[in-house]
């Protein structure tokens, strides 16, 4: 059994000695929301951060919409841009999965990380409140990539079914923060990160149903990009954007987001610690 | 915290031994700091005095040894140590995109300073430090010497029984190194427990009641100030001279002398002289005689080179190009 003990210490916070679980857990999650709150301000500091968030999805959006939706499109069965704009909201949250991978590497690269190694706070709250900050980031971003899409004549099925879309996206988004956080945390040198983020990104980004079936794909190449987590997830949003029926995907999104947070979560925190 | 001549030493440590891969940062230090008392680490770069500071304050990993404060272990129980401690590390440890402000609120909200002593105590410390006129600016538009105030304060955000100062007047003018060595004293005469790095001698002198002098990881010296400088304080008879011919027969002569190792850095001669004056008079004369045009002398006190001179026999920083 453990067991606090709290020494009164001058006017300071009382010394706390083995903590009980409830009181760890406490103070974790009061960390996270310290690390939060100060990921927060420096995200409001950092416009041009929320316009890096935005920008890739805005190229994909107009870039496919006009270029490539009369070939694509074709195949899609339906208007190209139905079609288009749950894909890139997904793509939108996976660039805002990238941004915990810089915003950590660039921490991490400071002595601030040094500091907050030094102090009584749970070190997974660097992690979580990071992911966090970059999850509220991506909505922010997500809700700006729709309403260009209402701008270029999209329209979603009902309110409740855009708000369903970009919860989903948000969340596959918040799944992969924690593989950028991993990058991170083993490589620590934020060119490099950028550099390893595109080797993940680009294949799932562009060997995925985001934007175009796969039906439109070589035979060989078909199984993987069907069940490859950016597929499910448009195909989920998707689903929840036209208001379709979309229950098997939902949960094939849900089993890899929780891969994700499983494999991901504890190698970021056991490679954050080897940190020395 | 009362302070008793039975308190144990606040900060403990025991033959800290640390390598990476081939290179041993640091071997076999120990030291022992009471309540009150400042415990200077001296040496130059890369000598093994933040691998020292980074394994008392729980951020690397012991290979051999043992740290404590209060009596807590830093590898079995860093939690409790990071409660009690302040670092201020040797790259500013601050959050660049926030103001001093708040980077004080999210230190103290991180050692669960309760809201209202927290609000109070960041009040307190601006304006005891006096850096009001720069609170509210973000730290990225810091001068040197402003930040490196921020990064200590924010060590002292949670008043710690045990400070760590990594440097902590490294690039400060002489005016902000002056400001910062009265808080250092301030805060070891209410009582805090301090461990200070610097490559400064004279820093150590003015801050430090034991001063450990590092060189390649290793303890080369240690003491209170008085005595080593009864053990190195050597004035040095600094000889210009016009040619290299000039340098060699300067060698040569005080070599006949005595045998005293020369610190030559250019056409510039560095002579030990253990008791200052009448000896100089003799070797300058002597040199003269030798048939060498003297340009310039002085005569000077110590720098760290000159300890390290006389210590380990080689210059401990190389900065040739930049000692004339």
């Amino acid at each position: 059994m453990t067991m606090t003990t709290t020494t009164t210490r001058d006017s300071l916070p009382d010394l706390i000695i083995d903590p009980s679980p409830g009181l760890r857990l406490r103070r974790a999650i009061q960390d996270t929301g310290s690390v939060l709150w100060r990921d927060v301000i420096r995200t409001t500091r950092q416009p041009e951060m929320l316009a890096f968030a935005v920008v890739m999805g805005v190229f994909f959006l107009v870039l496919f919409n006009y270029v490539f939706g009369g070939s694509i499109g074709a195949g899609a069965g339906v208007d190209y841009l139905t079609f288009l704009v749950p894909g890139v909201f997904v793509i939108t949250a996976l660039q805002g999965a990238q941004q915990t991978s810089l915003g950590l590497a660039a921490d991490l690269a400071e002595g601030v990380t040094d500091r907050f190694r030094s102090l009584p706070m749970s070190q997974l709250a660097v992690i979580t409140g990071r992911t966090i900050a970059d999850a509220m980031r991506n909505v922010a971003g997500l809700i700006l990539v729709a309403l260009l899409a209402l701008l270029m004549g999209y329209r979603f099925a009902s309110f409740g079914g855009a708000v369903a879309a970009i919860a989903l996206a948000t969340a596959v988004g918040y799944g992969f923060s924690w593989l950028g956080a991993a990058i991170a945390a083993k490589i620590r040198q934020p060119d490099m990160v950028g550099m390893l983020s595109m080797f993940w990104l680009f294949p799932l980004m562009l060997a995925s149903t985001a934007f175009s079936p796969a039906e439109t794909m070589p035979g060989w190449l078909q199984p993987f990009v069907k069940h490859q987590p950016i597929s499910v997830a448009s195909d989920a949003v998707r689903a929840l954007a036209g208001g379709a029926p979309a229950g098997n995907d939902i949960m094939l999104t849900a089993a890899w987001i929780a891969v994700l947070l499983i494999v991901f979560g504890p190698l970021s925190m056991r490679l954050y610690r080897k940190i020395d | 915290m009362t302070t008793t001549e039975s308190s144990p030493p606040v900060i403990e440590a025991r033959g800290l031994t640390k390598s990476f891969g081939d290179v041993q940062a640091l071997s076999d230090l120990s030291l022992s700091v009471n309540a009150g008392q400042v415990v200077g680490l001296l040496g130059p770069n890369g000598a093994g005095k933040t691998t020292a500071i980074k394994m008392m304050t729980t951020l690397t990993t012991l290979d051999e040894g043992s740290a404590a404060v209060s009596g807590f272990d830093v590898t079995t129980r860093p939690n409790e140590v990071r409660q009690l401690i302040g670092l201020a590390g040797q790259s500013a440890a601050v959050d660049e995109k926030l103001t001093a402000r708040e980077n004080l609120e999210l230190f103290g909200r991180l050692y669960k300073i309760p809201r209202h002593e927290r609000r109070r105590r960041v009040e307190d410390l601006i304006e005891q430090f006096d850096m009001a006129e720069f609170a509210d600016r973000p730290a990225g538009t810091y001068s040197g010497g402003e930040r490196r105030r921020l990064d200590v304060v924010a060590a002292l955000i949670a008043n710690p029984l045990a400070l760590f100062l990594d440097e902590p007047t490294t690039g400060l003018d002489p005016r902000s190194r002056a400001d910062l060595w009265d808080a250092i004293s301030m805060l070891a005469a209410q009582g805090t427990a301090i461990v200070l790095t610097t490559q400064y001698l004279e820093e150590a002198d003015r801050l430090a009641d034991d001063i450990l002098i590092i060189d390649h990881g290793k303890v080369v010296a240690s003491g209170t100030p008085e005595t080593l400088k009864r053990q190195l304080n050597r004035d040095v008879l600094e000889v210009r001279v016009a040619t290299e011919d000039d340098v060699a027969t300067v060698l040569s002569v005080i070599g006949e002398i005595d045998g005293v190792a020369a610190d030559v850095a250019g056409r510039r001669v560095g002579i030990p002289v253990g008791d200052g004056a009448s000896r100089s008079l003799e070797l300058l004369r002597a040199i003269q005689d030798g048939g060498v045009a003297i340009t310039d002398f002085q005569l000077r006190r110590p720098t760290l080179d000159d300890v390290f001179l006389v210590l380990t026999g080689s210059l401990a920083v190389d900065t040739e190009e930049g000692a004339a």
